[in-house]
């Protein structure tokens, strides 16, 4: 750490406020200008779409959060047998923000970014940067289809800003209440539909000495999920439209009222383990998979592969939609999820070598590179049919994909690459929903708090506004 | 730091040679002067110049581009809830955290040095040694790490301080979130850095304590001092000097924080509780890509410190002013 000297901070300081005065007329160097780069230079084939050229190298940073990176690894040596002289470099790092910045202003970024994690860089601010992945989507995979039809629907509109398709989400990720079914029949529980079904099965929980859910202080907003995907099956889509478009009143909808009153309900009952707000997530997380303390938790399909290492044997982990507040007057039917692709992968605009960044990304949706992900990581990715129906003897894997084709026209798609993460509300509804379900928010608050982060990003010059319509 | 003065024929032949510019003395200025002051020009004076300017731009951070706004940005902190909740609570720690470390840090180091018996020599505590090393111990131990050990200590179900006061029979706080109560978080948060940091000072005042002649204190017990009295009277005056520079840079670090409280609470703690200027600051430019913005955050938080700096000076200066008899005053 550095340790300053009060006399070098004065002193700089005071340099700081008198030369700031007569530099701040002075322009900043700027590489705006510059030629594009990275267009191939090898011949364009059926087979090299991109005209990746011989003797280059491919320069991706992958995310290394549940899925590791060495899928990337993987598809790049189906990518060599193809094109042997190309050389594959992945780099596995979490700070993506903090590693990436420096080489975006630099204007030597890398191929192919998987923008991921709580690190990821904002896509506002690099938004203008990105390539397109139009071409991708018009070329054919290694088995000779095309590759909008071989992944799939929807994929295209997820990573589409404002007309542009800017990222490929490559994992399908599904929203659910995950249980143990062992759990479950042991105590002849069925999961509810409803919120009531919910709180009457809080109170034979708690007869137990269990508790209904459990929440971690960084994963807090997994609850706001379950509130928007419960308002959405019960009231329709436009509920959360407008919350994306941060239209002003969009949280003071009377169906999400209806919802955000049943989980005050839930919380006042105490029907979570208390001290979620002080507890790390994955410990949180642990007391519902590992102590089996609490019945269910709403998170995303990632959550078998997360908790591998702190899953109670014979847990039998079990997808399940989420609740309506009445199944009779509700939009969707009950099978109604949210399900969509995750883990963003973007291509810099100025990178060296973007049409190896489109192979390394035409290599991942191989067949070969897609089952081999959904093997090793237990998880779907955007590649139709790679997936057995015994989930490869997973039961949350087998009843997510389930889930996926029960939900079918049903599904609905909002939080995947998500208006929240576009503005950047992550800490900021942390605290609001740390606080809503610690007991301390009435459901008033949380309305008027929800407000105020849409009012703050509306207000807001320096960020371009997105049109969500899902 | 020490000047020699020779004899006066010693001295004019310093001052001819003065002016005689031999290739000793360029290079004796060139490496000992114009290096230093060029690396000091190019790593430290230029980043805080390049920062003001960056303070008043919009900056987005994945750019080259940036628009001049002026003082748009500071104007802007004025109203920004969130950093005005993230500079009450460095102020806070500022205005805390260093009294307090400081006083349990001197209170061990006068037990360990002369807690001992009160007939005789002037001794430590039986067994001071190992209470030094223990207190030291935390010291040893990177930030991060502590954060982590501490954050599974508060741990609300399962952790080791609930189920203690479980053990003793304090069933209310079962499933207490020390740092997920908007009361607590900070007091918590605090305690940790404390724990952290007072083995340092302890280890730095038993030198200074060791420094002052024993004599002193028999003088002082003979005219019927206790223990307390030696304390205030003869050890803390004279390591004024310790505590003056303990205080200064014990307080830079606390403004700071940023370890400790990311480890303990990533996003700011419960309403923002235990959110510190960097961290705002960290969380501006790299969630929210407003480098700019952030910037201007900086350059706030490198005028408080001075400012704080500023105010311990001057609150020493006053409090040694008034005390003439002070020999070792300087």
């Amino acid at each position: 750490m550095k340790k300053p000297t009060i006399r070098a901070i004065a002193s700089a300081g005071a340099a700081a406020l008198v030369m700031g005065a007569l530099l701040s007329c002075a322009a900043p160097s700027s590489n705006s200008g510059d030629e594009p780069t990275g267009g191939g230079g090898g011949e364009v084939t059926a087979d090299n779409p991109f005209g990746l050229a011989a003797g280059t190298s491919i320069d991706a940073v992958v995310f290394d959060g549940g899925y590791h990176t060495d899928y990337v690894d993987f598809a790049g040596e189906v990518l060599k047998a193809k094109f042997p002289d190309v050389t594959v470099k992945v780099t596995a790092t979490s700070e993506i923000n903090a590693e990436m910045q420096p080489r975006f202003v630099g204007g030597n970024p890398p191929d192919l970014l998987d923008n991921q994690g709580a690190q990821q860089i904002p896509l506002a601010s690099v938004i203008e940067s990105l390539a397109t992945w139009d071409d991708l989507w018009e070329a054919e995979n290694y088995e000779g289809v095309k590759i909008s039809d071989a992944v799939y629907p929807g994929i295209r509109e997820t990573g589409t800003y404002n007309g542009r398709f800017v990222q490929v989400p490559y994992v399908m990720t599904a929203w659910a209440f995950y249980y143990s079914q062992s759990l479950f029949d042991e105590n002849s529980w069925t999961p509810p539909k409803t919120w009531d079904e919910a709180l009457t099965l809080c109170e034979s929980a708690k007869a137990k000495d269990l508790k209904l859910f459990v929440w971690g202080k960084e994963a807090a907003s997994y609850w706001k999920y379950l509130a928007l995907d419960s308002a959405v099956k019960q009231g329709g889509v436009e509920i959360v439209e407008r919350i994306a478009n941060l239209e002003p009143g969009a949280w003071d909808d009377p169906t999400l009222r209806s919802v955000l009153d049943k989980f005050k309900q839930v919380i006042d009952n105490q029907c979570f383990i208390p001290g979620g707000s002080g507890q790390q997530f994955t410990q949180a997380q642990a007391q519902w998979s590992n102590d089996k303390s609490a019945l269910l938790y709403y998170t995303g399909s990632w959550i078998e592969n997360e908790m591998a290492q702190a899953t109670a044997d014979n847990f039998q982990m079990t997808a399940w939609p989420p609740l309506v507040v009445d199944e009779a007057t509700a939009a969707l039917p009950f099978a109604a999820i949210d399900s969509g692709a995750d883990e963003k992968f973007v291509l810099p605009a100025d990178s060296a070598n973007i049409a190896g960044g489109k192979e390394l990304m035409r290599a991942m949706l191989s067949k070969e590179a897609a089952s081999n992900f959904a093997k090793t990581r237990l998880a779907p990715t955007i590649v139709k049919d790679t997936v057995p129906a015994d989930g490869f003897g997973s039961t949350a894997l087998a009843s997510t994909v389930k889930l996926i084709s029960e939900s079918g026209e049903s599904t609905f798609s909002w939080s995947f690459g998500g208006y929240d993460t576009y503005y950047a509300f992550g800490p900021d509804e942390l605290v609001i929903w740390n606080a809503f379900l610690d007991g301390q928010k009435t459901v008033d608050e949380l309305i008027a708090d929800e407000e105020a982060l849409g009012v703050r990003a509306a207000s807001d010059a320096n960020v371009e506004k997105v049109k969500y319509s899902f | 730091m020490t000047t020699t003065t020779g004899p006066g024929s010693r001295r004019r032949r310093v001052a001819r040679f003065r002016q005689r510019l031999t290739f000793d003395r360029i290079s004796f200025v060139a490496v000992f002067l114009i290096l230093p002051l060029a690396i000091f020009g190019v790593f430290e004076l230029s980043p805080y110049i390049q920062a003001f300017y960056y303070a008043m731009t919009n900056w987005g951070g994945f750019s080259a581009e940036m628009d001049f706004v002026g003082f748009d940005n500071f104007i802007k902190l004025t109203s920004d809830a969130k950093f005005l909740r993230a500079a009450a609570n460095s102020a806070l720690l500022c205005a805390v955290l260093p009294t307090l470390t400081l006083v349990t840090a001197f209170a061990i180091a006068v037990v360990v040095t002369t807690g001992g018996p009160i007939i005789g020599r002037v001794t430590g505590l039986k067994g001071g040694g190992f209470y030094r090393v223990i207190s030291f111990f935390p010291y040893t131990v990177p930030a991060i790490v502590i954060g982590l050990i501490w954050a599974q200590v508060y741990d609300p179900t399962r952790g080791l301080l609930n189920g203690f006061l479980k053990l003793i029979g304090l069933d209310q706080f079962d499933g207490f979130p020390w740092i997920g109560n908007v009361h607590t978080a900070m007091p918590a948060s605090m305690f940790v850095i404390l724990w952290g940091f007072v083995g340092f000072y302890t280890i730095l005042f038993v030198a200074a304590i060791k420094g002052i002649p024993a004599e002193t204190y028999e003088a002082a017990r003979i005219d019927g001092a206790g223990r307390f009295r030696t304390a205030v009277s003869i050890a803390l005056p004279q390591v004024l000097d310790s505590v003056q520079t303990s205080y200064i840079y014990l307080g830079l670090t606390v403004i700071d924080s940023f370890v400790y409280m990311r480890v303990l609470n990533a996003q700011g703690g419960p309403d923002f509780s235990t959110l510190t200027i960097t961290q705002d600051l960290h969380m501006e430019a790299f969630t929210r890509g407003q480098f700019g913005y952030a910037t201007s955050m900086g350059v706030v938080l490198a005028a408080i410190t001075m400012l704080y700096a500023g105010i311990i000076f001057l609150i020493f200066r006053l409090i040694r002013g008034k005390d003439t008899d002070l020999g070792s005053a300087a």
